[in-house]
């Protein structure tokens, strides 16, 4: 277990220095600097700035610098806002988007997997029909055009929910709807279709032969086995939710992270741009890390598995 | 008991020649010839592959064939709906006139019997505090009355004017956008160029995937395990974070979104080829053809590449709506193709700018995706089944 989390820590540590090089020099390939704009500066001022800013350094001092801020977790100032640094917009932005996600993955496992049972046990019925073609569609659809249509109908036409903010719990409602929409759906389909092969399973029919309750049934031996691909895929879906959520934090003009990012990237704040990229991907990275540790807590046969390999 | 007769030609021995035991009834199939049976008893991937098909159709001739350009704008004639309620005025000449009632931006346009929109109707000065309009057609004066919504049209003694019921708009059929461009050819326009990008960008991952997961496979060893440590940091990245910070670096455009979508979601593929290779590559005709003097690039392009085409041909296709999702998540936070041009993503963010006034503009880039995203999946999990040798019946 411990060589484990060493193994996937070290891994994690490569990678992050992998993102942080790849973005440095993505961001520094960009032509022109953050001080040339349509008002000419004087060239002395432009020097004096880039020489603030350290940007008339030698590419990798500017370069070992950045590492330096990175392991000091600190991301640089903000170009567009000055006096503003990458740190403060994050810290801002953050409370709401883990609110947001975190909510959207609850959603997905309390709304998903129940109907992903009515699914399996209405096999080819109409609460089955019913699910699976809400589940094609959540599918299909674009999270941002579930977003727009939820907010046109139930925020503008009906009025029941604020069509932006989150002053109140209803708020919350159709960001986090529209958010975990796919996920619902993949989840719905998944644990139909796993439950569904566990029902053939030859223990099924021993736990009915013995006499067991239809209800001990399904929950005892039915769904322990047959959620075990859903945990599996919650990793990932952790994952998309938090960074799904810029497009829908934009529809609904919420303060989150990810609307930080897409304004960064219309007013090409780079810094920011950089620095929003690197804590995504290191946050994304440690949610995944620790659902995969749960998981392995949950289930005792890939606790086996992991160890040896 | 009773004894049973038989009769003595029942003892006689059958001709073993004329036996039928050996002969097979159903005609033997290929592997191809049966994929592409199982896939045409299948409904739904048959739908889509014909939705598909006009599709690409329409993308490719549809502009041509339209007598409208993508980028002409006509302020006049904005924010036009799909269908509309005509009213006709007749004056005391017996001149009638029929038009209808923008309710969202409170102009009137007239309309030819057939339901072809000809203009804007000019009024008179507009009462801005009674939120009132006169319009005279001929003799006949009507007033617009927007001053409680819906708007509604008065007559000169003021009773109300009554609607002929509903007409599509036969000049355009889906209607303008709020630069009084024809939705319909913007539509297959950004249809084009969706499509042409989740193609490119597919390809590219194609031949990038295949490359890197067949040198992996198939030369082994260290190589493979350094190819795939790459593989795997690059698949714990973000990379829906990479194609932005691309988009970033190479400006909007469309050569820069197959650039970047093809740069990055080649991974998948890569693996899928490489457990191919790995698997196929220890079977014996691998080895006979190794012992009759092939080398490397026989052996992968001739034997093990055809063999793994099922695979190849399923991950293809379920790589192209997600190309297809990518590029109008792109657009949508303005990172896509630059106006005029048009793809479903710019059009679903335009309609969400006019969402209050105009809902039904969101309709028909929102229904153009979706319906896509609909026909590649069926039709994947079609090829899915159908190229299941297990499945086979």
């Amino acid at each position: 277990m411990a060589t484990y989390v060493i193994q996937r820590l070290g891994l994690m540590l490569l990678t992050l220095f992998a993102i942080v090089t790849l973005t440095f020099f993505l961001m520094h390939a960009v032509p022109g600097g953050p001080f040339v704009s349509e008002r000419m500066l004087a060239p002395e001022i432009e020097a004096s700035l880039n020489a603030k800013f350290g940007l008339s350094d030698p590419i990798w001092l500017q370069y070992l610098h950045y590492l330096r801020g990175i392991a000091m977790f600190d991301l640089g100032p903000s170009f567009k806002y000055p006096g503003v640094s990458v740190n403060q917009m994050i810290a801002d932005g953050l409370p709401v988007t883990l609110r947001l996600g975190l909510l959207a993955v609850i959603c997905v496992v309390a709304l998903g997997v129940p109907m992903g049972i009515v699914a399996a046990l209405n096999r080819n019925k109409w609460p089955d029909t019913g699910v699976m073609l809400l589940a094609t569609m959540g599918v299909a659809i674009p999270s941002y055009v579930i977003a727009t249509v939820l907010l046109y109908v139930f925020a503008l036409k009906l009025g029941w929910v604020p069509t932006f903010g989150l002053d109140d719990w209803r708020g919350y409602i159709l960001p986090v709807l529209a958010l975990a929409g796919f996920w619902i759906s993949f989840v719905a389909r998944l644990s139909r279709s796993s439950l569904l092969e566990t029902f053939e399973q030859d223990y099924m029919t021993t736990a009915r032969a013995k006499g067991l309750r239809p209800g001990q049934v399904l929950f005892k031996h039915g769904l322990r086995n047959s959620l075990i691909p859903v945990v599996t895929v919650l990793g990932p879906v952790v994952a998309n939710l938090v960074t799904g959520s810029f497009v829908i934090e934009q529809i609904f003009a919420l303060p989150g992270i990810g609307r930080h990012f897409v304004l960064s990237i219309t007013n090409r704040d780079y810094t920011a741009i950089m620095g929003i990229t690197i804590f995504y991907a290191a946050l994304l990275m440690v949610m995944i890390l620790i659902v995969d540790l749960l998981y392995l807590w949950l289930d005792p046969r890939i606790k086996l598995s992991g160890q040896s390999a | 008991m009773s004894e049973e007769t038989i009769a003595p030609a029942m003892w006689e021995k059958l001709d073993r020649s004329a036996s039928e035991t050996e002969v097979i009834a159903t005609p033997s199939l290929t592997y191809w010839q049966d994929v592409r049976k199982r896939l045409w008893a299948n409904k739904p991937a048959v739908v889509s592959i014909g939705f598909i098909v006009l599709l690409i159709l329409a993308a490719i001739f549809g502009p041509i064939f339209s007598p409208f350009s993508y980028s002409d704008q006509n302020l006049k004639l904005a924010n036009l709906p799909p269908v509309f309620e005509p009213y006709r005025v007749t004056d005391s000449s017996g001149a009638s006139t029929r038009f209808f009632l923008n309710a969202s931006n409170f102009n009137l346009y007239q309309v030819s019997e057939g339901g072809q929109v000809e203009e804007i109707i000019r009024g008179e000065r507009k009462d801005m505090l009674k939120k009132r309009q006169a319009f005279k057609f001929g003799d006949q004066a009507v007033t617009l009355d927007y001053s409680s919504l819906p708007a509604k049209l008065l007559n000169a003694d003021g009773s109300v004017l009554r609607p002929e019921g509903l007409q599509w708009n036969m000049t355009y059929l889906f209607g303008t956008d709020q630069l009084g461009r024809d939705v319909l050819v913007r539509q297959m326009i950004g249809a084009r160029i969706s499509l042409t990008v989740a193609f490119v960008a597919t390809l590219v991952n194609f031949f990038i995937g295949i490359f890197y997961g067949g040198i992996a496979g198939y030369v082994g060893g260290k190589t493979d395990a350094v190819m795939m440590r790459i593989v795997e940091i690059i698949s714990t990245i973000p990379l829906t974070l990479y194609v932005i910070l691309l988009m970033v670096v190479l400006d909007s455009g469309l050569i820069s979104i197959v650039v970047a979508i093809g740069s990055v979601f080649w991974v998948d593929m890569a693996r899928m080829v490489r457990g191919q290779i790995l698997m196929l590559k220890s079977q014996d005709y691998v080895a006979a053809a190794r012992t009759m003097g092939a080398g490397t690039g026989r052996i992968l392009t001739k034997h093990l590449l055809p063999n793994s085409v099922g695979p190849i041909l399923v991950t293809l296709t379920m790589l192209i709506p997600s190309a297809i999702f990518i590029e109008s998540f792109m657009s949508f936070i303005g990172l896509g193709v630059t106006p005029p041009l048009a793809s479903w993503g710019t059009l679903t963010s335009e309609a969400v700018e006019t969402l209050r006034a105009y809902p039904h503009q969101l309709f028909f880039p929102a229904a153009a995706i979706s319906l896509t995203m609909f026909a590649f999946n069926f039709l994947g999990d079609g090829l899915r089944d159908a190229l299941d040798p297990r499945l086979r019946k």
